[in-house]
């Protein structure tokens, strides 16, 4: 797994290359929850190019979730290609989080 | 011509490291007998969530321990299939007696873990566990469609 950050609109924008397992999801859990310890309020996960979450994946995407909320901040979810919609789908997470197409229409969403 | 049966042996040890190795592994079953990607990510999914849960809450000591995986494929008239076992040394789990996740609570109250089990159950045809002795024994089936 890669993170790489970049920043447009005001939104922090990570983007999580490869995959997601019980081997290093802390690293994606630390990364969140730094970002959102420094003050980021608004954070787009682009997933184009991730290929694989697990349960383990999913725990850090919910504390992070959790831990920006209370600020009035939010996660927003942009770009699950099928299988991770599917996983997205069994955890009911698609309920809880905003998913959009792309990562520019999460952007356009937050405007 | 798509192979009929065939089988994979994998021994990992109790390490979330091996994860990548049971990756390799089931991609390596799936390529040699032509299965579909997405049944492919489940069955990684299904098996990942199960051994995880072995290795993060199974040992009371610190000592290694194998966890042993088959994978294998049958063909009958039904259809072809991929059964999974997998056996270990690990404390008594039987992931049938876990009771489902509730997944309509709002974020603040969703728990935060729970669901890699549910998973397990949901990705896959049929769950059977069984304690041998001093072993768990996990069988998974699902159907190869497409």
């Amino acid at each position: 797994m890669d993170i790489t950050e970049s920043r447009q609109n005001g939104f922090l924008i990570l983007t999580v290359t490869g995959r997601v397992d019980a081997s290093n999801a802390s690293s994606l859990e630390k990364t969140l929850l730094t970002a959102i310890d420094g003050g980021e309020r608004r954070i787009v996960v682009d997933c184009a190019p991730l290929e694989y979450i697990s349960s383990a994946g999913l725990r850090a995407l919910l504390l992070a979730a959790k831990r920006v909320a209370p600020g009035g901040g939010a996660l927003a979810l942009a770009a699950l290609r099928d299988e991770i919609k599917e996983v997205f789908d069994m955890a009911g997470f698609s309920a809880i989080f905003r998913v959009f197409p792309t990562t520019g229409d999460a952007l356009a969403a937050g405007r | 011509m798509k192979p009929a049966s065939g089988s994979a042996d994998i021994y990992l040890r109790n390490d979330l490291r091996e994860l990548e190795r049971l990756r390799v592994a089931v991609e390596a079953f799936g390529a040699n007998y032509c299965l579909p990607g997405p049944l492919l990510f489940e069955l990684n999914l299904a098996l990942e969530e199960w051994v995880t849960n072995i290795v993060a809450y199974g040992y009371d000591d610190t000592e290694p321990h194998s966890i042993a995986v088959r994978i294998s494929l049958d063909t009958t008239a039904e259809g072809r299939h991929v059964a999974i076992e997998v056996e270990d040394d690990a404390r008594p789990f039987n992931p049938l007696e876990v009771p489902p996740p509730r997944l309509d609570l709002p974020i603040e109250e969703r728990p935060v873990g729970g669901l890699g089990i549910h998973f397990l159950r949901r990705c896959m045809d049929s769950v059977a566990y069984e304690r041998v002795g001093t072993r768990n024994r996990l069988l998974l089936r699902k159907q190869v469609v497409g």
